[in-house]
């Protein structure tokens, strides 16, 4: 593999540089099933980390681990160099916001948010100002004495994350905690979050589906497949220097071509070289995000180090900022993004295009000469 | 067009269904009363024979009589403590079966109501068998040194045996009430801080609480009325409103008061109603 030397993947972590939060060699194993699966997680403390991955891949069973809801087949859980494997939920001081809300459906929204507090035996004037703040914050003050039942799904998340938050937990577990919210309440609601994070210093783990979401909000991003962790990193890192084709495709589109190792900084598909900042021999998988891919009219001309290739539209995508071209390669579809510019699309179906894009875009995952 | 399209037809559809339940009521339930209600206000004759005149005294030794009144505090203290211990005693079996998955739910379930496959006569025959002075249970207590109470022909055998008879009837009523329970709930309160216990008592009992109304109601109203368990585990001793108009109808042959008993029971199940419908409406 030509990027191993990318991100800190699970378990790589140096002896004594433990974080706050330190998840080590976790399991949970349903019968022969692996959930979860050996999974090392090291997270500072007042970082939010990211948790993404496909579903079903163990999000919600980690969270669930760390939080101390389901006991952990092996494994450890240190929180700020004391293990808590065994430790009773009730005493982790950890807020978990659950994928499927979980309010008290006998208690009215301020009761809900109050539960928390209640159970802190914070003063009663206390309990209402902080209850007060927290519905303001998601949008929610007027609605304190009405039922669960009587708020729409966003309304009924939002409060579940104001019950969550009010506490002012260590660690904060939030689990696709804005699924269900419209897009700018989502934005805004993000933003509320990561401001309490930051503010109160707390350490927080956040699972989404949303890629963007956890490129945008988060200090690093995990990202998991099938119970095990693929790559932990920046945005950056995970995004630019993807440690697998899976990461690479999970976090953004991104085209997949199959190639040929050549060594030297090369691999061939139909006869072409292309450059590119890694050594691989043998077959190979080629991968580039269309976005970095330049599209224009197939003059013949070339730029010198640019790696390019000719073919034809065949399909146009208008998405508001974004027109996405699927251009057929000789029997392979290639996807290009391209921001709009007016109302006409630059190219039709049939034209035929040069694609363009540079050696540093051209990620390459295969065998190391 | 209507609000509700064909609302008038659609009603008229409820009460053609509704009326053979109403037909089988009127005859088997609402006449009967009535003819019990007239026959509380007759005058009983010596020898079984009832009276053609109108009179108030079967009501009147109602409220005079110190033993009419001893019967009705009976009945309901009896009752009450019935409820209450088969409340007690059935609330973890259902709570537990609540959260049992799959086959073995199934098994508990059945195991829960094979008891009512059986008759309520052979069942209380089995706890004399248990409770009187040579049966088991006092044998064990003496065994092992200690001095056995009397538990038969007396309120506690009554209690005893009736509590276990109507013990299903509390379960299936619990879990029938324990819909809104959700394990997911339990977990959202350990993780804002609830023990184990503020846990049980903020959100899962409070969310049982509408089981725990049917099942009290169930449980009042058929120990109120049920008589074959009191009159054998009572010996006769254990005067209820139920024994009480059995014998009146069957042994001493006063149709009048037996009559005023029957109204009398059935006044208190309307309040009972009455506060039922209270305790759902408040828990809502
Ligand atoms: N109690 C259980 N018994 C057996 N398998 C389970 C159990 N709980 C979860 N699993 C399995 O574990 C895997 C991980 O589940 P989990 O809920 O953690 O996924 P997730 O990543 O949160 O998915 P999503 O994004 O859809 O919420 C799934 O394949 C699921 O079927
Ligand atoms: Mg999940």
């Amino acid at each position: 593999m030509s990027l191993d030397a990318i991100g800190s993947v699970g378990g790589s972590h140096a002896p004594g540089e433990a974080g706050y939060l330190s998840i080590e060699a976790l399991s949970k194993h349903h019968g022969a099933a692996r959930s979860v699966d050996s999974l090392s997680l090291s997270i500072e403390k007042g970082e939010l980390v990211a948790l993404l991955g496909p579903s079903g891949c163990g999000k919600t069973t980690t969270l669930r681990m760390i939080a101390g809801l389901t006991p952990a087949t092996s494994g450890r859980i240190l929180v700020a160099g004391n293990e808590v494997t065994a430790v009773p939920t009730h005493k982790r001081d950890m807020g978990l916001v659950f994928q499927s809300y979980a309010l008290f459906p006998h208690l009215t929204i301020a009761q809900n948010v109050a539960f928390g507090l209640e159970m802190r035996r914070l003063p009663r004037v206390e309990i209402r100002t902080r209850v007060a703040a927290a519905l303001e914050m998601v949008h929610l003050s007027g609605r304190e004495d009405r039922k669960p039942s009587q708020l729409s799904g966003g309304q009924q998340q939002r409060v579940a994350l104001a019950r969550a938050l009010v506490i002012k937990p260590s660690i904060l577990l939030l689990d696709e905690p804005l699924s269900n919210l419209d897009a700018k309440l989502r934005d805004e609601m993000r933003n509320e979050i990561r401001d309490i994070q930051t503010r109160l210093g707390i350490t927080a783990v956040f699972v989404t589906h949303d890629q963007v979401e956890a490129l945008a909000m988060c200090d690093k991003v995990a990202v998991m497949e099938a119970g095990r962790l693929s790559q932990v990193g920046t945005p950056e890192d995970v995004y630019e220097r993807p440690a697998n084709p899976f990461v690479a495709s999970f976090v953004g589109r991104i085209n997949r071509v199959a190639v040929e190792g050549r060594g030297n900084n090369a691999v061939a598909f139909q006869d072409q070289l292309f450059r590119t900042e890694h050594s691989v021999i043998g077959p190979a998988t080629m991968m580039v995000r269309p976005h970095r891919v330049a599209i224009g009219t197939d003059d013949g001309a070339r730029s010198g180090t640019a790696n390019s290739l000719r073919g034809h539209v065949v399909r146009v995508t208008y998405v508001g900022d974004l027109l996405q071209y699927d251009v057929d390669i000789g029997g392979t579809s290639f996807m290009v993004e391209a921001a709009t510019r007016g109302i006409a699309a630059a190219f039709r179906v049939r034209d035929a295009v040069r694609l363009e894009w540079q050696p540093a875009d051209t990620l390459v995952f295969g065998a190391a000469p | 067009m209507n609000a509700v399209p064909g609302a008038g037809a659609s009603r008229r559809a409820v009460l053609a269904l509704l009326f053979p339940i109403m037909l089988v009521n009127l005859i088997g339930f609402i006449v009967p009363m009535l003819n019990l209600g007239l026959l509380s206000f007759k005058e009983a004759l010596t020898g079984g024979g009832i009276g053609e005149k109108f009179t108030l005294a079967n009501w009147v030794t109602l409220v005079t009589d110190d033993f009419n009144r001893e019967l009705l505090l009976n009945s309901v203290g009896v009752s009450l403590a019935i409820t209450v211990a088969a409340l007690v005693l059935s609330y973890p079996i259902a709570l537990y079966i609540q959260r049992a998955e799959g086959l073995w739910r199934s098994i508990l379930i059945v195991l829960v109501i094979s008891p009512l496959l059986t008759s309520a006569v052979v069942r209380t025959y089995g706890w004399v068998v248990i409770l009187s002075d040579q049966g088991g249970l006092p044998s064990l207590l003496n065994a092992i040194g200690l001095t056995a109470p009397r538990m038969i022909f007396n309120t506690t055998g009554v209690i005893v045996g009736l509590t276990e008879i109507l013990m299903p009837y509390m379960i299936v009523s619990l879990l029938a009430g324990f819909g809104r329970l959700d394990p997911r709930l339990e977990e959202a309160a350990a993780t804002l801080g609830a023990s184990p216990i503020q846990s049980f008592w903020r959100v899962v009992f409070p969310l049982t609480l509408p089981g725990v109304a049917l099942g009290c109601l169930l449980v009042f109203v058929l120990s109120v009325s049920s008589f074959i368990t009191p009159k054998l585990l009572g010996g006769g001793r254990v005067f209820l409103l139920a024994t009480e108009i059995y014998d009146q109808a069957i042994v001493t042959l006063n149709w009048p008061l037996a009559a005023t008993l029957s109204i009398l029971v059935l006044v208190l199940f309307g309040l009972v109603l009455v506060v039922y419908g209270r305790a759902v409406a408040a828990l809502d």
